[in-house]
């Protein structure tokens, strides 16, 4: 059964010479639910942008995104809130966890959004990821493999049908990123959740079934010179 | 607990230091200028209070602000003398319902002894229903005899007690050189007033005319007389006195001229409303700088909040809960502020002036500064919320990777 639908979408940013520039350009791109798949593309390509499109958090220039049969185009922010809030669970690169909480807290923090806050089960997702003994650890406690374990949590704490993983393994050197991978696999398939997951790491591509080659779907046609200068400008912003 | 309380909590605790400079400075601004405003205000009315009953004092020609100044509060050197004849007068004056003699000029210690009759104490209501009360077992002073009744606060101040003798000094300023040969002797302690009878010792009327030292032609003059009027009255003795007459000045009535005292430090009324909301501006800009900084440094945990479904209120929310708490804690430094300056202010005027401020008071004014504080931190939060608010998610996130 199909969880995400996408048809022509489009994205566009304002360029440096004044006109647009786009981004995004995808014409069909269809996800089932409990499918993991990986996107392949380099940096800078509009992958994280195509992310942000699915999740809600931008809306797209043209194109129509269905997220369970429900159009995203047709909802409003505080509905694609809700969205993300209850079916999409979101792990980023740099893991970006809340500093001046504990992991429990972050994970409580997120459910909590939700207005159900359950320790036990935020405890036993910590305990999943081997965290078990860190509940209380601040972020800057905790080694860099052990802070996206956590990430990896809260991703799913609150039961999302959805994972959007944005780089998750950017971080991490290899025995780790393996671990990691493996963790946030495991706990998709155990709690029923899709997964999303982009990379430029032919490596961590490899380890997944379904692969897609974003620039394939990614009907962006770009020169060497527009990359170069669209990847300054991504550093820039970044 | 609401998630945007939790995270601008938490924010607070993580920038302590930047977050007790910013309590710490509204506190100082709103308590300095409670503290100022309402000591203004108690000591108005505080004087207002302690003129001891008295309605009007007649006395020597010159300026009213300085009879009433001297006869009730007991500052500033005393105008001049009035005749004993110019007593008798006004005592027999149909409209004077109380006329009490009083005489200056020595000292004990550097604490005025104020020579009057002991029918002040016998009949006198300082305060509606309230007559002065002589500590068990002494009793009122007689007024052919060398004895003293002593204010509450000078028996508390220098230890004198009941049955201990003194020689007065001369002049209202104390020089060990200038000591009479007179022996006095307590025979009562005055119960506190919160008054400046407090603060003085009195003596016969005689005692002080007819001091040991004291010029013999000075025991027929009185420094004043301190009156208590009957209905309009006041209107017909101001026109015969001040209007009319040229030997005596009728200070009435002693509220408006206690006004007329105060009004003479408008410009520092007006000084410290001017830095109030110099102070304000100022506190108001430390909260946005505070939620600027904090703000920059928690750009990205936004974003991050709002891919989690966090939605705009929650995270301006936040902002607004955290400029909030720094003005609540800034209220409560601010009373808490205002408290210890009002007692010291307290405990300053009551020794200098014997006038009791009271207990500090809550009012409008606290109220309203309170309030103002607050709205402070509203305002000073509004700007960083409302640009979270439209900011752009995809700003504070990498935007094309």
């Amino acid at each position: 059964m199909t969880l995400v639908a996408v048809q022509n979408l489009q994205k566009s940013y304002p360029s440096s010479e004044g006109g647009t520039e786009m981004i995004v350009n995808v014409s069909s791109f269809n996800l089932g639910e409990k499918d993991q798949l990986a996107l392949q593309g380099s940096s800078g390509s509009g992958k994280t942008t195509f992310l942000h499109l699915l999740a809600g958090v931008l809306l797209p220039d043209s194109g129509q995104i269905t997220f369970s049969g429900q159009g995203l185009h047709l909802m409003d922010e505080s509905r694609r809130d809700q969205l993300r809030l209850n079916q999409i669970g979101y792990v980023f690169q740099s893991f970006n966890l809340l500093n001046g909480f504990s992991c429990l807290e972050n994970l409580l923090l997120t459910m909590e959004l939700k207005g159900k806050p359950d320790p036990e089960h935020a405890g036993s997702l910590l305990q999943a990821v081997g965290l078990g003994n860190r509940i209380n650890y601040l972020p800057y406690q905790l080694s860099i493999g052990q802070q996206q374990r956590v990430a990896v949590a809260r991703a799913l704490v609150n039961r999302p049908k959805l994972v959007l993983a944005d780089e998750p393994t950017g971080n991490l050197d290899p025995e780790n990123t393996d671990r990691s991978l493996q963790l946030l696999r495991s706990l998709c398939e155990e709690w029923g959740s899709a997964l999303v997951l982009v990379s430029h790491d032919p490596r961590v591509i490899a380890q997944f079934e379904k692969q897609i080659d974003w620039e394939e779907i990614n009907h962006v046609k770009r020169t060497g010179s527009d990359m170069n200068n669209f990847s300054k400008r991504v550093e820039e912003v970044s | 607990m609401s998630v945007s309380f939790k995270l601008a909590w938490r924010a607070l605790r993580q920038n302590l230091l930047t977050t007790w400079i910013a309590i710490f400075t509204i506190s100082l601004s709103g308590g300095l200028f409670m503290g100022a405003w309402k000591t203004k205000q108690s000591v108005k009315v505080a004087f207002a209070q302690s003129a001891g009953g008295f309605d009007a004092v007649l006395g020597a020609r010159g300026s009213q602000l300085q009879l009433v100044l001297n006869a009730l509060f007991h500052m500033e050197n005393s105008p001049g003398n009035l005749a004993w004849e110019q007593y008798e007068a006004i005592q027999s004056h149909p409209g004077v319902s109380e006329a009490y003699p009083f005489a200056l000029g020595d000292n004990y210690l550097g604490y005025r002894l104020v020579g009057t009759t002991s029918s002040l104490f016998a009949k006198h209501e300082w305060k509606p229903g309230k007559k002065y009360q002589v500590k068990s077992p002494g009793r009122i002073f007689s007024d052919s005899a060398k004895e003293a009744l002593v204010g509450a606060q000078v028996a508390e101040e220098i230890g004198l007690k009941l049955g201990d003798k003194f020689h007065p000094y001369h002049g209202l300023e104390y020089n060990p050189d200038t000591k009479h040969e007179d022996v006095y002797l307590v025979v009562g302690i005055l119960e506190g007033t919160g008054t400046p009878a407090d603060q003085v010792i009195w003596i016969p009327l005689k005692g002080v005319q007819m001091m040991e030292g004291h010029d013999p032609a000075a025991a027929n003059f009185i420094s004043g007389v301190l009156l208590n009027l009957k209905g309009s009255s006041g209107l017909v003795l101001d026109v015969k006195y001040n209007k009319q007459g040229d030997r005596a000045t009728l200070a009435w009535p002693v509220p408006a001229i206690l006004s007329s005292f105060f009004n003479r430090f408008a410009w520092l009324e007006r000084t410290v409303a001017a830095l109030a909301l110099l102070m304000a501006l100022v506190g108001g800009l430390i909260i946005l700088a505070t939620l600027r900084s904090t703000m920059h440094e928690r750009r990205r945990e936004f974003a991050v909040l709002r891919c989690i479904g966090a939605g705009r209120s929650v995270v301006t929310g936040s902002i607004i809960w955290q400029s909030m708490l720094i003005s609540l804690a800034g209220v409560i430094g601010s009373l808490l502020i205002y408290l210890f300056l009002s007692q010291v202010f307290s405990i300053v005027i009551r020794s200098q002036i014997g006038v009791n401020m009271g207990l500090p008071f809550l009012d409008n004014t606290i109220l309203f500064t309170s309030l103002g504080i607050l709205a402070l931190g509203l305002i000073s939060a509004w700007l960083p919320a409302r640009k979270l608010y439209c900011s752009n998610l995809q700003e504070s996130l990498n935007p094309h990777g």
